[in-house]
Parts: C-alpha cells; sequence; structure tokens
C-alpha cells in the first residue's frame, strides 16, 4: 500500500515536475515581496528608528499600542474614516451596478461592430492615471474657466461649483470614478454572458419570452456567481484607499470630505515622518478589510453561493 | 510538447537563481542596515607629509588629529551632497568648472579630496532619508528642514558638534567670522549644550512685495495706490474696466491674484493688521508657523479678503490648483491680473520667459507691467514686513555619524565661507559669468556650456551662503538690481526694498528643542492652508464660523500645545520680560 501511493507520486512527479517548476516563480515572488515585507508591520508597535534593523527598534509605549491610541484620539483619522467609508459606500452602490447593466446592455447590440467600438471606447479611459483625469476635471469643471461651466454660463445657467463645494464635488468623484472604470469592469461580466449556452435563449424565445424576460431570467442568473464573487471582492475593500484618485481630484475647498485614510497617512504619517503612526493606521485598515471579506464571504456561503476561498 | 515544457522549466529556474544571486547582492532592505559602513573611505595614507618638518606656529596644537597648520599631513576623503537641479543646457552638478575650482582649492589648502554626491532637488528628503538609513549618506549634508535633523539627531545618526568646534576652533576662522557664534550655534540646545547643524546665512532675506499692473493704472488714469482704500479701489476698476483692459477676453479678467497659499499670497496685507506692538516673546511663541497664522490681527486680514473674494476682485478658482501648480503664473504671464502679492522677484525672473517681459512683448508696450508698492500701513501708520530671519532661515548643514571625516568637513565648511571663495563661485569669471559696472556694481550675464551656473548665484555651492554677498553692502544691492536681464534696474530694487522695511523676525533663536512640533509641521501647515481657503471663499455671514472653526482645529491639533510649550521655554530663559534687550 505504503510503496504503491509512493510509487504512484513519483510517477505523477515524473511526469509533471516542470508544472510545479513553473509554480515556483510566483510563489517566490509572493514571498519575497508579500511575506517577507510583513515582517515590518512590527514598526506599528515599535519606536521607528531609521538607523536600527526593524528587530532592534525599541517597543512603544502602552503595551506597544501607543501608535495606534494616537491615531484614534486624532480627530483626523475619524474624519478620514468616515470620509473613506461615506465614498466607497456611494461607489459600491453606483459603481457597482453600472458595469453590470453595461454588460446587459451591450450584450443585446444586435450590430457587432459597434459593440466592439463601443466597448473599446468605453473602456479607454481605464488606462487613464488620475492625475491626467483630474487635469482634465479642471478643465471641464472649474468654476470660471471649465468648459462645462463656460457652456451652462452661455446658456443662462449659474456655474455649477462641481470641485469646490462638497455635496456636489462627493458627486463629480463618483461620476468620474464610474466613468473611469465601467467599461474595464465590463469585460469580465461579458465573458460571463458569453459562457450562457445559447440554447436557454432559444428555448425561452420559443417559450415567447421577451427580451428583458431574458435577460431576468437568463442572463441576470447566468452570471449571478461572477457578480457575488466580485462583490466580496469589493466588499474587502470598503475600508481600503486609493491615494490617488481622491489625493489628484481634491483641493482645500473639498478637504472635509476627500480626506481619506490614505490621504491622512500621506500627509500626517509620511509627510511628517511618523511613520509608526503611519504603520498603525495602515495595519488597522487591513484588518477591517479583512474581516469585511471573510464576512462577506461566509454569507455568500450561507446563502448557497460559491465564495471565494 | 514535453520537451518545449522542460526546457521552458529549465530557463525559468535559472531566471530564478539569476534573480535571487541578484538580490543577495544588491544593497539590503534600508531600514535593516545599520550604519557601520562609513560612505567615505579614507584614502590609503600615500601622500607623505611635506609639511612635517615646516614648523607653523599652531602646527603642534593639531597634530592629535593629524593637521599640521590647516593642512592634514596625510590626504583625507570627504562627501558632499550638492542639489541636482536637473535644469535645461546645466552641466553634471556633481563634475563641472566650479566643483573643479573646488576640489582644487580644497585638495590644496586642506589636502582634502572632496566628492560631490547629487541629490534630486525635488525629492532631496527623501533621497537623504534613504541614504542615512542605508549608512550611505554624504559627510556632509544640508537641509532647509530643521525638523528633519532633529529627528535623525533622536534617533542617535547625527553627530554632535560643540566638542569638535570647540577643538578646532582656531582653525576655523572665516567659518565663525561669516555665520559668527549666532550662526554657528543658532540651534544649540541651552539645556544640553548640543548642537547638530551649522546654520546658513540667508543673505537676501527678501520675501514678497505688492505688484500691480502700472499700466492699467495709466490707462484708467489712476495713481499708484497708496492706502489700502486706494488699493481696493483699483481692484474695483480693474474689475468695472474689463472691457478696457482686456478688449478681447474680458471675461479673463483677475483684479487681485490668489493661490491656495493665502498666507503667503496676501502677506503684505496680512502685515498691515499685525499690531505694531507685536512682542519679541510673541515673535517667538506665535511665529512657529511659517506664514505666520497665529499673530493678532490675522483674522481681521483674512475677513478683508474674503469681502473681496465676494465682490468679484480675487481669482475664482484659486482654491483648485495645489502646490507646484503653475496656473497662477501663467495667468499673469498672459495678462490677466491686475494685482498680486508675490515673491519679490518672481514678476522678474528668467530673462526672456518673465512675467514683465511675457506682457510688455504681449501688449506692444516696453513700459508696461508690474510696479512693487506697498499700500498697506499697520495700526501706527508704518509699513511692517516679516522676511526671512538672517539667520534660522536658511540651509542647515549637519554631519551624519557614518562621517568619520568630521574635522576634515568643518576645514571644508571654513574654505567655502572664504570670503574669497565664495564671492569667486557667486559671480564666477569677469567677462566671462559677469561684468563689473563703473560704479562697482556686478552685471550677470547669460552664460551656457561649462561656464554655466546650475543655481543662481552658485547657491547650492557655497552651503554656509544663500544670495549674493559681497563686503560692501552697496555694491550687493548694486549687483542685485543688475541681475535680472530685461528688467530695469529701479524696479527691481524697489522691489526688494520694499520687501523688507520695517522688517521684524525672531531674534531669540530656537531655544531647543521644542518636543510638541515634533512631526507636526506638515499637518499643521496643511489644515492651516485649508481653512484659510475655505474662509476667504465663504459667504460674509459664515465667514466666522469657519474661520473660527478652522483655527480652534488648529489649535486643537497640535497648535496650542506648541504655543503653551514655547511660553514656558521663554519663560524659563526670559521671566517675565517680552522683549529682548536692543
Amino acid at each position: 500500500m505504503e510503496k504503491t501511493t509512493i510509487k504512484r507520486f513519483g510517477l505523477y512527479m515524473r511526469q509533471n515536475w516542470t508544472l510545479y517548476v513553473m509554480l515556483s516563480l510566483p510563489i517566490t515572488f509572493f514571498i519575497v515581496f508579500r511575506y517577507i515585507p510583513m515582517t515590518y508591520i512590527q514598526i506599528a508597535f515599535k519606536k521607528f528608528n531609521l538607523f536600527k534593523s526593524v528587530w532592534e527598534m525599541e517597543a512603544a509605549g502602552n503595551y506597544g499600542f501607543e501608535f495606534f491610541i494616537k491615531a484614534f484620539s486624532n480627530r483626523d483619522f475619524f474624519y478620514a474614516l468616515r470620509n473613506t467609508l461615506l465614498l466607497n459606500l456611494l461607489d459600491l452602490v453606483v459603481g457597482f451596478p453600472a458595469p453590470i447593466i453595461l454588460a446587459l446592455l451591450l450584450n443585446e447590440l444586435a450590430f457587432k461592430m459597434f459593440k466592439r467600438v463601443t466597448q473599446t471606447v468605453v473602456y479607454m479611459p481605464h488606462f487613464l492615471s488620475w492625475i491626467i483625469i483630474s487635469g482634465l476635471a479642471l478643465q471641464l469643471f472649474a468654476p470660471t474657466t471649465g468648459l462645462v461651466n463656460i457652456v451652462l454660463q452661455k446658456m443662462g445657467f449659474e456655474a455649477v461649483p462641481f470641485l469646490n463645494e462638497p455635496t456636489h464635488w462627493v458627486v463629480t468623484y463618483i461620476f468620474l470614478g464610474v466613468w473611469q472604470s465601467v467599461g474595464w469592469n465590463t469585460i469580465i461580466y461579458l465573458a460571463a454572458i458569453t459562457g450562457i449556452s445559447p440554447e436557454l435563449y432559444e428555448a425561452a424565445s420559443v417559450d415567447g419570452a421577451g427580451r428583458l424576460r431574458r435577460i431576468w431570467h437568463i442572463t441576470l442568473p447566468g452570471i449571478k456567481p461572477t457578480i457575488i464573487v466580485l462583490l466580496i471582492m469589493a466588499l474587502g475593500r470598503i475600508l481600503g484607499s486609493e491615494f490617488d484618485r481622491p489625493y489628484a481630484l481634491g483641493n482645500n475647498l473639498v478637504k472635509g470630505v476627500s480626506n481619506v485614510i490614505s490621504t491622512f497617512v500621506y500627509t500626517v504619517g509620511i509627510r511628517g515622518s511618523q511613520f509608526s503612526l503611519t504603520t498603525a493606521v495602515g495595519l488597522f485598515q487591513s484588518v477591517i478589510c479583512v474581516i469585511f471579506l471573510a464576512g462577506a464571504n461566509t454569507i455568500a456561503e450561507k446563502n448557497g453561493e460559491r465564495g471565494i476561498f | 510538447m514535453k520537451r518545449i515544457a522542460r526546457v521552458l522549466a529549465a530557463v525559468l529556474v535559472l531566471a530564478l537563481l539569476a534573480a535571487c544571486s541578484n538580490n543577495a547582492a544588491a544593497p539590503a532592505p534600508a531600514a535593516s542596515t545599520a550604519p557601520a559602513a562609513p560612505a567615505a573611505t579614507k584614502a590609503p595614507d600615500t601622500a607623505a607629509a611635506p609639511a612635517a618638518d615646516t614648523p607653523a606656529a599652531p602646527a603642534g596644537a593639531h597634530a592629535d588629529i593629524g593637521l599640521d597648520g590647516v593642512k592634514f599631513t596625510d590626504t583625507r576623503h570627504i562627501t558632499v551632497e550638492i542639489f541636482d537641479r536637473n535644469n535645461d543646457g546645466g552641466t553634471t552638478p556633481a563634475d563641472n568648472y566650479y566643483t573643479d575650482f573646488i576640489k582644487q582649492g580644497v585638495l590644496e589648502t586642506h589636502n582634502i579630496e572632496v566628492e560631490f554626491i547629487p541629490v534630486p532637488r525635488w525629492t532631496e528628503g527623501d533621497d537623504i532619508n534613504n541614504m542615512l538609513a542605508a549608512g550611505t549618506a554624504p559627510d556632509i549634508c544640508v537641509t532647509y528642514s530643521a525638523p528633519t535633523i532633529q529627528l535623525y539627531a533622536a534617533m542617535g545618526g547625527v553627530h554632535e558638534l560643540t566638542p569638535y568646534l570647540d577643538e578646532t576652533k582656531d582653525v576655523l576662522p572665516n567659518l565663525f567670522e561669516f555665520l559668527g557664534d549666532t550662526g554657528i550655534y543658532w540651534s544649540k540646545d541651552p539645556d544640553t549644550g548640543e548642537l547638530y547643524s551649522v546654520e546658513g546665512k540667508r543673505a537676501n532675506v527678501a520675501k514678497q512685495t505688492t505688484f500691480i499692473r502700472n499700466d492699467w493704472l495709466e490707462t484708467l488714469g489712476l495713481a499708484v495706490p497708496n492706502s489700502e482704500e486706494e488699493f481696493y479701489n483699483a481692484l474695483i476698476a480693474f474689475r468695472d474696466n474689463a472691457a478696457t483692459l482686456l478688449p478681447n477676453e474680458p471675461d479673463k479678467m483677475i483684479p487681485l491674484l490668489m493661490t491656495y497659499d493665502v498666507g503667503w499670497m496676501a502677506a503684505p496685507l496680512i502685515n498691515a493688521y499685525i499690531p505694531d506692538a507685536l512682542t519679541d516673546k510673541e515673535l517667538y511663541t506665535l511665529g512657529f508657523d511659517d506664514r505666520f497664522l497665529l499673530y493678532p490681527g490675522y483674522k481681521d486680514a483674512i475677513r478683508k479678503l474674503n469681502q473681496w473674494y465676494n465682490e468679484g476682485l480675487i481669482w475664482k478658482d484659486f482654491a483648485l490648483y495645489g502646490a507646484g501648480d503653475t496656473t497662477n503664473e501663467l495667468l499673469s504671464k498672459a495678462g490677466y491680473v491686475g494685482a498680486q502679492m508675490q515673491n519679490w522677484d518672481s514678476l522678474y525672473r528668467n530673462g526672456e520667459d518673465s512675467v514683465i517681459t511675457n506682457i510688455r512683448r504681449a501688449t506692444g508696450n516696453d513700459k508696461a507691467g508690474y510696479v512693487a508698492l506697498n499700500p498697506f500701513p499697520n495700526d501706527s501708520g508704518k509699513v511692517r514686513t516679516f522676511p526671512y530671519a538672517p539667520v534660522g532661515s536658511d540651509r542647515k548643514v549637519f554631519f551624519p555619524a557614518s562621517n568619520d571625516e568630521v574635522y576634515a568637513s568643518l576645514l571644508y565648511l571654513d574654505w567655502i565661507s572664504d570670503a574669497t571663495n565664495r564671492q569667486y563661485l557667486q559671480i564666477g569669471d569677469e567677462g566671462v559669468t559677469h561684468s563689473v559696472e563703473p560704479d562697482g556694481g556686478i552685471r550677470t550675464i547669460a552664460v551656457t556650456g561649462e561656464k554655466i551656473m546650475n543655481s543662481l548665484n552658485n547657491i547650492d555651492y557655497t552651503i554656509t551662503c544663500n544670495g549674493l554677498s559681497f563686503e560692501d553692502p552697496e555694491v550687493t544691492m548694486k549687483s542685485i538690481a543688475l541681475g535680472y536681464a530685461g528688467v530695469e534696474a529701479e524696479l527691481v530694487i524697489q522691489a526688494y526694498e520694499l520687501s523688507q522695511v520695517n522688517s521684524r523676525f525672531n531674534n531669540a533663536g530656537t531655544l531647543g528643542t521644542i518636543a510638541a512640533e515634533e512631526g507636526k509641521g506638515t499637518e499643521l501647515s496643511s489644515k492651516r492652508d485649508v481653512f484659510l481657503d475655505q474662509a476667504v471663499v465663504a459667504t460674509p455671514d459664515k465667514f466666522d464660523s469657519v474661520f473660527d472653526g478652522g483655527l480652534n482645529d488648529y489649535l486643537a491639533s497640535g497648535g496650542q500645545a506648541i504655543i503653551d510649550e514655547r511660553t514656558q521655554v521663554w519663560e524659563k530663559y526670559f521671566g517675565s520680560s517680552i522683549n529682548l534687550d536692543k
């Protein structure tokens, strides 16, 4: 018995060793660039010193939690936390369904050429950096020099403070986010739709189902697992924050809503050379993200869906 | 198929091995190396000591550190930080005509080999950080940021200078003469006596001046404003006559320019609201913010700006453009701006591409442009300015702990502070980079090629001196005026002088480390900018709540703690007196 197992394993390895060798590359990547750097998390519990190795640094006060206490007693941290949640939730509510709807629309297009062109055009913005988009936003939406506002004023309307009034800014922020990412995120849904058997549609037509009925009863259920997986992953990012988007789009007049955790970490932590504080905030953020991810996954699995673990 | 897979796998393994061995050879991650390895390895003691048998008088004094007179008996080697500005047409900052001059001079005078380490000017802070962590920082480091040095010193990464200076003061005559004890010991902690950096001198202290478009005033038949009211009326006249002044694009009219940095761009106006009776104690305890936010009277000045903004006199979009954005400069160059409070020479800088030259080209009027004025007297009827302090506002020189040639580094500072060497670096060769006017003024000549200066007057090399400085202040003044190609000397002189009339600055020194300031600098100054911007654009009825809310938040986030600690420190050293003896 034993012997045959070993023999089988040997045979298996002889046939497939190349696969394992190839696997070693990504594994090495993760160890070197993901796991080893994790040892630096301990900076959150230590007094950062540029001239000592991370193992030699002195422990922080309050049983190592000095910098967590410092972060949590900083009012700006809570504003940043609130803004992060606010912007990400709005992004989720508005930005998550958008690519699904777009994918459904594109899928229904009869003229294939038009479909392809549209698809390419809508995913192009994905390749623009936020720095460029914020430059475009200024050219379009600035109160006196922005193209949109100039046109509005010529037509006799008041200028809209797209960028310089907090509520309008949030709308602009969310809208630009959707504009930038909707096309790209559509690709994955379109791929999922392709996987649905055409026979189902034919059968439905025979049964007299109209276009909307087919979308509702065939397409949507067909891509439901994809939607769930992407939703779980989106929930995992609920407290994570991009840096360049709020930083590039924000300005002093809307700091009250545009200052998120990542920009807080940048101004207070990195530019203020408070690296322990920065690491503590980053660790807190990661832990919350993992909790959300695991929570969403559990709920999905409980409801009979495939999770991501 | 299988063969291909095998080959592929073999290649992968090789690539992986290669990558690993590369990793091993590359420097270890920054934070994990102790500064064990010194940056400069001492040159072998090949240079025999020719001076050994020449008994110079003070020779024996420092024989223990290898000095014979002011010259090392064996050749030493030091590295010096040099800003790399990466300018168009510039030379290699670490190796050019002027570095050769320095290298040769220092080698001849002190038997020290100098090597320059270029550090990109605009990421200087980060780069020095990394080099310090890796133990490869230059022996002589330079930064504008005192807190940075404090931070490194607290981590044990910077040499304490007092013992070295005490020991070798007699061989550093130029350094002590040029900077004086004030400059050298400026940042000394009065309690512990510890000193971690030497203050460079700011020879040119000019900060902001108010400017107004003289050709617009002329067109409208207005005189140069002499009071805040006249200034305000001029702004209104600009606004209301946009169609005359900018016939093609009247909607581009900006009577008064502003940027996100309100404390800078309104300084001359703000200065007028600060009571003349401001005490030295207040200069010390409230003056830590570099825009002087906490001086009394500030709110009234901002309220004035708020009123002007709501009357359409200030650039409406100013707060949308952040640090480093050049939109405001482009607006000035395009000729849309009526008045602005700016860095004293920023409208005259850059020769053919200066703001004033651009306006003259566009209007076809070679008298057009901006004149300096200061129409904002304070409560005692005087115009006051708060320019840079001659000491304490410029670069600080420090030696990282990895420097094992502290004496040689000090001698280098002495050499670079020597009047002859300093002035040669500032103006270069006569007939090439400058000419001497009959009245003694030095006229700058723009050059290209090997003798080009990568920074104005080579300030990057004269690390103890920022700005032209000759023995005779009048020559200095004349030369400053001749330093702006295409701009009349009178305009420059006027802007320069108005930027520093009745100037005041903190004379008390730093009085040691203020613990409450640690890591707070950027956080507080960004808070300040945010709420000042919001206060300027607020509707008049919201002004008070926005300003007070912002200021309270500033104080609660650390501002008050700094004031309290500074007050304590002041009282510790000066008791109840509120002014220093003159």
